[in-house]
Order: C-alpha cells, then structure tokens, then sequence
C-alpha cells in the first residue's frame, strides 16, 4: 500500500510538471515512462517466486523521429520459502531451519528505442536496456537476515508500446513485455546464484 | 521560474524516496514456529580421542542480572539428561568426578538479554557474556573457539559447549571448545519455555553432528 501511495505522488507531480499544455512543444522530443511491473524469475532457485513487488522509472530523447536514447532504472523483489532443512555450511559446521529467500534486483543504465507509428493513438515500439545490475540476496531465519551483494552487467529486450487517448497532450498508458538478463553470481549460505535471469510485463503512465 | 524547478526538485524528491524505500521485506511471522539449531565443532578435533565426559546438573542462565543464577528444577534436569543421553549415545562415558573426565559440557540458557556474537579469523570478539568461569573448569586463563563461529543471542536460547579438558593448563593457557551447539526458538507464544520442543532441539543438534561421536 505505501507504495502504491508513492506511486500515486509521483504521477500527480510528474502530471503537474509535464502536462501543461504551454510546455507540451517542449517535451515533444521526450518522453517518460513510470511502471509498475511484475516479475517471473526463470531458472533462479534461491527466490522462485512470481511477483509484483517492483517498479521501472524510464525516461528519454528523440534523436530522430523514431529512434530516442535514454536512461532507466527498475526495481524489484521476488521471494519464497523453504520449509525446515539441515544445511551443510562447512565440515562440522550446520545450521537447521526454515527460511525467507529474497533477491532484490535494481538495475540501471541506458535504454534506445525504435517507436512505430510516432504521434499516434498508439505507438507500439521494440527496445533495449543495457547497464549495471545491483542485487542483493537474503535468507530471512530465526531473528536473522544473512544477505550478500552482487553486482553484474544486465541486458534487457522489450517489446511495448503507449497509448495516448490524446497524442497532442502526451500523457497516456503505457504496457510493455520485457526479458531481463543479469550476470550477477554470488554464494550465500549453501545456495550459489549464476546469473540472474526473468520475464516479465510493466504496465504504467507514459508522458 | 521558481516555481517550474521547485516542480522538477518535487519529483526528483519523491523518485529519491520510492527508490530508496523499495525493497520488499518478507512477513517472518511464521519462521518463529519452531526451533532453529546451529553446530558448529573444530575441523581439528578427533573426538574418539576422548573418552569420559562431565555434565552439571544445573543450567546457568543469562539474564539481565549481574548475579550468577543457576537453573536446576525438573525442566532443567530433563534437558541436562537428554543431553547426557545423546552423547552416551555417542559411547562417551559419564563422569561424576569433574577431575576425571576429558570433556566438558556446559549449558546456558538465555532468560532475557539479547547479544551478538562473531568470532572470526583473525580473531575478534565483542559483545561477549561473562558466564561459565574458565576457573569452574581448571586452571585456564579463558576459553576459546578454534573456529569461526556466529549466532545471535536472544531470549530463549540454549547453548551447549564441549569443552576439551585435557588441554594445556596454566595462567596463559585457554580452555578450548571443541563442539558448540545454539538452539533458538523454544519459547511459546506466552514466553514460556516449551519443553518438548527444546527436547526435540537437542536431539537435532547431536544428530547433525555426526562427527561427535567415539
């Protein structure tokens, strides 16, 4: 809920800075997209778990009338739970528990576009997102977060696209298909991660 | 044109605060609905080396008192029996001399406080608790892990140390533990000790130490 309260502020000012019609010419050239997305690890044991704890923030530049650059940042957190089970930490070293798995990814970097259809109804568009992958593993146990840090480099194709009821205001829907590629690897515990790697689908505001 | 950047430094303001506030934080309500049992012992130790072992009849509990306070009723006496009963399990053979045995074993449980605990290579402790006396045992200076150990200790916690009493004696000589075993989460939802749960924590922690044996 509190971050649907945010997300709330953050489109009512963003509506507030972009939307006027005086200033539309000067954003004409822009672009801004804020998602909500949902996430479906493929191949990840450590935190298997579909979700929609996270949101994608993206914003760019026309260079030329179909092809824009820019730059994004995403966040989110997937999770599971493992039942009781004895593990195996070192020789003569063991820890019996039940656990909370989490891997919370934030990546970053640059984004390009090719937009079809420009100044449309609808502009559907292909898209790729290279950059830096934070992501941070947690085992959750007794009182206890056990957690490592990782960093890699992350690749994501999109296919999307915006929907403006009115193209001349540029303050519509947004909804895209995405596969995201991390290159993170990391060790906790007994659980060995190697790349991270998900599908998933954003839905938000576009100005 | 105040007005237009303040706009702008609204919304960088606010994309500042979802970002740093987005990580989910899983519900832990359910991991509390039974024991955690953590083991640890010395990659060195050659436990069919020992023979006869020592156990108290009373378990010292730490709680937010200077005072050294021990825990003997028949709660007690049956956790110090499944204890004993494990390591007989084991063949080591249980001594009423404390003179006589090679091994030590020394149970604490925590009533109140809560610590933290870390001890690594190199070594470094902090936020240790003073409770069994080195001085119980022998002449020994202080004791020590010979290996790296962690844990945290909150209410309701019972830890047993195995410790080798035939080492080294003397004024600058440590007491070395040999096995240790952290069991959390034998409380009830009323902050009770539940025994049969603490009974069942004791046999687990003997049975993922399979090495501890002669």
């Amino acid at each position: 809920m509190k971050t649907f309260r945010i997300l709330a502020a953050v489109l009512t000012v963003a509506a507030l800075s972009v939307i006027r019609p005086a200033e539309a010419q000067i954003f004409r050239k822009m672009y801004l997209n804020v998602d909500w997305q949902y996430n479906m690890p493929v191949g990840m044991d450590f935190a298997d778990r579909s979700s929609g704890w996270g949101m994608h923030f993206e914003g760019g530049y026309y260079l030329l009338p179909e092809v824009s650059v820019g730059a994004f940042l995403s966040y989110h957190t997937n999770l599971s739970t493992l039942d009781r089970q004895t593990l195996q930490l070192a020789p003569g070293e063991s820890l019996t528990t039940a656990q909370k798995h989490s891997v919370f990814q934030l990546p970053f970097g640059v984004t390009g576009r090719y937009t079809f259809c420009r100044d449309r109804r609808i502009e559907p568009y292909v898209g790729l997102e290279l950059g830096s992958s934070y992501a941070r593993l947690s085992s959750y146990y007794h009182v206890v977060k056990h957690y490592t840090d990782t960093w890699g480099f992350y690749l994501q194709p999109e296919l999307g696209m915006n929907l403006f009821p009115e193209p001349t205001r540029r303050f519509g829907l947004h909804f895209a298909l995405y596969y995201g590629y991390g290159t993170n690897d990391g060790t906790l515990l007994v659980y060995r991660l190697d790349g991270l790697s998900s599908f998933g689908f954003r839905a938000g505001v576009s100005f | 044109m105040i007005a237009k950047k303040f706009r702008y430094a609204l919304l960088l303001g606010v994309l500042a605060v979802v970002v740093t506030s987005c990580e989910k934080e899983p519900s832990l309500s359910s991991l509390d609905d039974d024991y955690l049992v953590y083991t640890a012992s010395d990659p060195a130790a050659d436990f069919s080396l020992y023979e006869t072992f020592y156990l108290p009849d009373s378990i010292l509990l730490i709680g937010a008192g200077d005072r050294t306070t021990y825990w003997s009723d028949r709660d007690a006496q049956s956790l110090v029996s499944a204890v004993a009963e494990n390591m007989e399990r084991r063949n080591f053979v249980r001594v009423d001399d404390r003179a006589e045995a090679d091994l030590g074993l020394q149970l604490s449980y925590v009533e109140q406080v809560t610590y933290f605990v870390g001890y690594d290579r190199p070594y470094w402790w902090w936020y240790y608790p003073y409770y069994w006396s080195p001085g119980y045992w022998g002449d020994w200076l202080g004791w020590h892990y010979p290996f790296p150990v962690y844990y945290g200790y909150t209410a309701g916690s019972l830890l047993t140390e195995l410790l080798d009493l035939g080492s080294e004696t003397g004024f600058t000589s440590k007491l070395p533990v040999l096995w240790d075993s952290f069991i959390a989460g034998v409380v009830s939802p009323n902050k009770r000790l539940d025994l049969q749960r603490a009974l069942r924590a004791v046999d687990q922690s003997f049975e993922q130490s399979p090495e501890l044996a002669r």
